[in-house]
């Protein structure tokens, strides 16, 4: 028997993104839901060039990290829905695998929000990096993976809670906000071109690991608390 | 639970905290800028401490029942993130009081206090989670979760070490501290770890009775947390000239020292009530009283 | 209780609602953890006894925007099973068309059955679990169950069905276990509950 956790990791991926293909629900819901916030955030502040770049960090992680946490509501709601679960449960297959399979769907999914995202928030606050431009990149890719693995994570724990949609948010955000502080300070030194946005990124990576590793040690246990 | 030595305890206790808060109240030496306000120092640092403490156990309890499914681990487990909460709460008010006087501002977002914020709201939602959780599920879901607040401590204590931030540094043992200022502080930590310990115990006792009364299979409401009122008007009415006035500086000391212990207070008499509570349904089950 | 199967019989669980049957089959599927005591399938612990076991539901517990292969292919990989042809063997035994691309939300309940029965079976498992399968299903497609499920014990598997239409498996069945509040109050070698 063939079990390996990153080939089946890989294979969910694959699934996921099949049938995320043929509903379209998240994505759809997300995107509306991120250029919403630009909209109203706009509105809301009007900020100059030079208090956008200040606040770039702050609104544009506000905004995905609500959309994050729609996706992952969303994304599990779609196990849920034929009690799919269960399924799994009863396989051989190791629930690390669903995990990180869960996992990275939702990081390819919110990646190509930020990807689309990205040019409407330059375009709307006018925004230009003085900073290093990769290390937006980084910050990005460590900053979406903290959320998406805790957030993914989370939203396997709610399932067995009475208020699934609220929980998710009550107990990602205490955990994700030392993370979300590192991300909205990196990206605003990267706009402003202040300081240095190493030690930000520095930290990010290593809550990433701890995370991440904390995360695939316990999701067997949540998944088959019962 | 009702064991003679709890009762010793108890009695050494309330004995401890007596002495502790004449110590503070009146032997230590008023401090040079602040007077009497300071004295808020004496109940602050050690409500932290005996909540760290109890975090501590929580997390060591959380995993104990991760490994071995213990009912004892959980009933551990619950009590000491509970009270820990409760100090936790108490630090969060106390500090503020301080705060106000000190900088004039009840809050400021730094290192220090946001990462003591975000430390509370994680157990808060710890106990959220064992309230809104399936039964069956409960354990080990809040089980896991602690896993994941107990890394944050490190980074609560080194944001201290780590960031600028407004919060006085650590000074026990530092010869910044005067000698009779640590030796006032460090009986009142004494006083207030094994005041933390002993409700603790009480609260263990308490949900090691719920587990027998669940194991019946009775559905039981538990009681929310009841909500602390602070005379935060007075406090809102404060003109700065006034400020530095020896009497203010009192007031400031009497109003933290109300408010913390009405925090105390109130919390042990929730417990009482859900213990009655319960002895009236375990009555009523036949349960016998352990 | 203290519950002895042996292997290549087939039992069928009744009770009135709230006994416990479906739970006792989801604490032999591994689902549910028993308060106290211990299942062990072949001799090996449930969580270890997952690749010799088959389970069904009530509900299909299958993806509805894939198609049956589709849905096959994906659950066949958390077995380790790589080719189709275990999995199209499955579907033509339940009565299905490997070749059909609709998804199954467009299926009647029936077929989603079957599929799910498919599900259950391409392993090719020693044990299956079978939790009120009938519910909601046309009369076809539940002959076709009982017809296979027929077949089965008689290739040497054991089957534990929880149901409360008797119907055609009244005559197959080899026992039939008793559930009241919990704990099991009968055992027998016919339908008729004689306490």
């Amino acid at each position: 028997m063939n079990l390996s956790v990153t080939k089946l990791a890989a294979l969910n991926v694959r699934k996921d993104l099949r049938l995320e293909w043929r509903s379209r629900d998240v994505l759809n819901s997300m995107l509306f839901f991120a250029l919403l916030v630009v909209v109203i955030f706009s509105f809301a502040f009007a900020p100059t060039r030079e208090e956008s770049r200040r606040l770039s960090g702050g609104l544009i992680w506000t905004a995905f990290l609500f959309s994050t946490t729609m996706a992952l509501n969303q994304s599990w709601a779609r196990e849920l829905r034929n009690g799919v679960l269960d399924a799994y449960r009863v396989a051989p297959a190791p629930a690390e695998s669903l995990f990180l399979g869960k996992c990275l769907g939702n990081f390819l999914l919110v990646l190509i929000l930020e990807c689309l995202m990205a040019p409407l928030f330059v375009l709307f606050y006018n925004l230009t990096a003085v900073g290093a431009y990769w290390q937006l990149i980084v910050i990005c890719l460590l900053g979406t993976w903290a959320l998406v693995v805790n957030g993914t994570f989370f939203a396997a724990m709610s399932i067995r809670t009475r208020n699934r949609e609220l929980m998710l948010p009550l107990l990602l955000l205490p955990v994700s906000i030392p993370a979300v502080t590192a991300m909205v300070t990196a990206t605003s030194n990267v706009f402003t071109g202040d300081s240095s946005a190493l030690v930000q990124i520095k930290f990010l990576a290593v809550f990433c690991v701890v995370y991440t590793t904390i995360s695939v040690l316990l999701f067997d246990t949540v998944l088959n608390a019962e | 639970m009702k064991s003679p030595f709890f009762y010793l305890l108890l009695v050494v206790n309330v004995v401890l905290l007596g002495w502790g808060t004449y110590q503070a109240l009146v032997v230590a030496p008023p401090e040079i800028t602040m007077g009497d306000a300071q004295r808020i120092f004496y109940y602050h640092v050690p409500a932290a401490t005996a909540a760290s403490i109890l975090f501590g156990i929580n997390f060591l309890a959380s995993v104990w029942y991760l490994v071995s499914r213990n009912a004892v681990a959980d009933a551990l487990a619950v009590a000491c993130a509970e009270v820990g909460v409760v100090f936790f709460g108490v630090v969060l008010v106390s500090g503020p009081i301080w705060a106000r006087y000190a900088w004039g501002t009840f809050w400021v977002w730094d290192a220090r206090l946001t990462t003591s914020l975000i430390l509370w709201l994680l157990y808060v939602s710890y106990l959220v989670l064992r309230n809104s959780s399936e039964s069956g599920s409960t354990s080990v879901l809040a089980a896991s979760l602690a896993v994941f607040a107990a890394m944050d401590m490190p980074i609560v204590y080194m944001a201290n070490r780590w960031f600028p931030t407004q919060h006085p540094q650590p000074m026990i043992g530092t010869p910044n501290l005067d000698h009779n200022m640590q030796t006032v502080l460090l009986w009142n930590m004494a006083a207030f770890c094994m005041f933390g310990v002993m409700i603790s115990w009480f609260r263990y006792g308490i949900e090691r009775t719920k587990q027998k009364i669940d194991q019946l299979h009775i559905q039981k409401a538990t009681a929310g947390s009841p909500a602390m009122a602070l005379p935060a008007l007075l406090l809102f009415q404060m003109d700065d000239k006034l400020l530095r006035e020896k009497a203010v500086q009192h007031q400031y000391m009497v109003i933290g020292y109300v408010a913390v212990w009405t925090i105390y207070i109130g919390y042990l008499l929730f417990l009482l009530v859900k213990l009655q509570k319960m002895k009236r349904e375990a009555a009523s089950l036949g349960l016998k009283e352990n | 209780m203290n519950l002895d199967l042996q292997p290549g019989r087939f039992y069928v669980l009744r009770g009135e609602n709230g006994a416990g049957k479906s739970t006792l089959l989801r604490m032999i599927a591994g689902l549910s953890a028993p308060t106290s005591g211990s299942i062990l399938i072949f001799g090996r612990k449930t969580r270890e006894a997952r690749d010799r076991m088959g389970y069904m539901a009530h509900v299909p517990l299958l993806y509805d925007e894939l198609s049956g292969m589709e849905n096959l292919r994906f659950f066949a990989s958390l077995y380790g099973i790589e080719s189709d042809a275990p999995l199209a063997e499955a579907m033509r035994r339940v009565g299905l068309d490997p070749e059909l691309t609709r998804r199954i939300g467009q299926y009647s309940q029936g077929m989603r059955q079957r599929l799910s029965l498919a599900r259950a079976i391409f392993h090719k498992p020693q044990l299956l679990l079978l939790d009120e399968p009938f519910s909601n299903v046309d009369p076809d497609s539940a002959a076709q169950i009982a017809g296979l499920l027929g077949e089965m014990r008689t290739a040497g598997n054991t089957i534990l069905l929880v149901t409360h239409q008797l119907g055609l498996l009244a005559k197959m069945a080899d026992e039939f276990l008793y559930l009241s509040a919990g704990a099991m109050i009968e055992r027998s070698l016919t339908p008729q509950v004689t306490a």
